[in-house]
C-alpha cells in the first residue's frame, strides 16, 4: 500500500515537472529558441545576416572598391513580409561585422535623408566655414538596398512559409550592381513550437 | 510448450521489426550516385570528440574540404551524411580561429538548422569572417526527431 503511495507521489511529480517549463535563458539563435511558422524569428535574422557576410566575404566585392575600407551607404530595406520586425536587426549586425573588422565603413551623412543629422550639419558648417563650395564629403563607393519576402501556402491545417532576405550592392561609380544575394527559410508545420 | 511459444513470440517480433524497420527506411530515403572515387584535392583531416554516440552512427561528418574564396578569407565545406533509417534535423555552427587558435568573434558565427534524408548527404559550409581565420571548429547538435 505504502509502496503503491509512493510510486503514485512519483508519477504526479514527474508530471507536473513536465507539464510547466520555467523560463530560463538561451543563447540567441540557439536551435532551442522558439520556432514561428507565420512570423520571422530571430534566429531567422542571424542567419540570413550570417549568410549576407559570407557572401560579401567570398565575393570580395568589397576590395574593389576606390577607397579601403570601402565606404557603404545603407539604403532602403524593405520588409514585404507579415511579419513586425525591425530590418535593422539584419543590417546593425551586418554592419557591426564589416565596419569593426574594417571591410567597410559607413557614410552616416549622406543623401537627404541621412541616418545622423547632427554629424551632416557639423561637416557642412566645417565645409562652410572653409568656403568650400563643392561636395568634398561624403564619396561612398557603394549602396546597400534590399527586400524581405513571403511565400506563404497551406495544405489541411499544415502551413508552410519562405522567407526570402535579398540584399543588393550596387558600385555607385558605375551604378551597376556589383553583387546581390538571396537567402532562404522555408518552415513547415501547423502551429509554432520550441526548437530543438 | 512453453518454449515453443517462446520461440514463435521472438519470432513474430522479429518480423514485426523487419518489416516497420523496412517501412520506415522506404519513405523519404534517398539513393546518391556520384563518380568520385577518392577525396577532394582541398579535403583535409579531422577530429571528432563523440559525446552523442547515436549521432556519430547516424548523423556523420564525412569529408571536409577548406580552400581560400575568390575574395580571400577561408571557406569550409563539410558533408554530412545521414546513415539512419528516417530524415534527420540537426543544427550546425562554425566558430572560426585564427594562427594562434583564437577564436575570431563574428557574426558569421551562428547556429544553422538543416536537415537530410535518409541515406542521403548535404554540404554544410562556411566562409571565414576575415582573412586572418586560418582553421576552425564545427558543433554538431541533433534534434530528437
Amino acid at each position: 500500500m505504502r509502496t503503491t503511495t509512493i510510486a503514485a507521489s512519483l508519477s504526479l511529480a514527474v508530471l507536473a515537472l513536465a507539464a510547466c517549463e520555467r523560463a530560463r535563458y538561451v543563447e540567441t539563435g540557439s536551435p532551442e529558441g522558439i520556432i514561428s511558422v507565420n512570423d520571422v524569428d530571430f534566429q531567422d535574422i542571424l542567419k540570413a545576416s550570417s549568410g549576407m557576410l559570407e557572401s560579401l566575404g567570398e565575393t570580395g566585392v568589397l576590395k574593389t572598391a576606390r577607397h579601403k575600407p570601402a565606404q557603404l551607404i545603407i539604403g532602403d530595406i524593405v520588409n514585404d513580409t507579415s511579419s513586425r520586425f525591425d530590418v535593422g536587426e539584419l543590417t546593425y549586425r551586418m554592419r557591426e561585422q564589416l565596419v569593426n573588422s574594417g571591410q567597410a565603413a559607413v557614410v552616416t551623412t549622406f543623401g537627404n535623408t541621412p541616418e545622423d543629422k547632427q554629424a551632416q550639419e557639423v561637416l557642412r558648417r566645417e565645409k562652410f566655414l572653409k568656403g568650400e563650395t563643392a561636395e568634398p564629403l561624403p564619396d561612398p563607393d557603394f549602396s546597400l538596398t534590399g527586400k524581405i519576402t513571403q511565400v506563404k501556402r497551406t495544405a489541411g491545417d499544415t502551413k508552410q512559409a519562405t522567407y526570402t532576405f535579398r540584399l543588393t550592392l550596387t558600385n555607385l561609380r558605375t551604378g551597376i550592381e556589383a553583387w546581390t544575394k538571396t537567402v532562404d527559410m522555408t518552415k513547415l508545420g501547423n502551429k509554432n513550437a520550441v526548437g530543438f | 510448450m512453453k518454449h515453443a511459444r517462446t520461440a514463435s513470440l521472438f519470432v513474430l517480433s522479429a518480423i514485426v521489426a523487419s518489416a516497420s524497420l523496412l517501412a520506415t527506411s522506404g519513405c523519404g530515403t534517398v539513393n546518391t550516385t556520384s563518380t568520385r572515387t577518392a577525396p577532394a584535392d582541398s579535403a583535409i583531416d579531422a577530429k571528432t570528440r563523440v559525446n552523442d554516440l547515436f549521432q556519430e552512427i547516424f548523423l556523420s561528418a564525412k569529408e571536409v574540404r577548406m580552400n581560400r574564396t575568390k575574395g580571400g578569407p577561408m571557406e569550409v565545406q563539410v558533408d554530412v551524411e545521414n546513415n539512419g533509417f528516417s530524415y534527420r534535423t540537426f543544427a550546425y555552427r562554425f566558430d572560426w580561429v585564427d594562427a594562434s587558435g583564437n577564436v575570431l568573434q563574428s557574426q558569421t558565427s551562428v547556429w544553422k538548422s538543416t536537415n537530410v534524408p535518409s541515406g542521403g548527404s548535404t554540404v554544410i559550409r562556411s566562409v571565414a569572417p576575415t582573412d586572418d581565420a586560418a582553421d576552425f571548429r564545427l558543433q554538431i547538435r541533433r534534434a530528437d526527431t
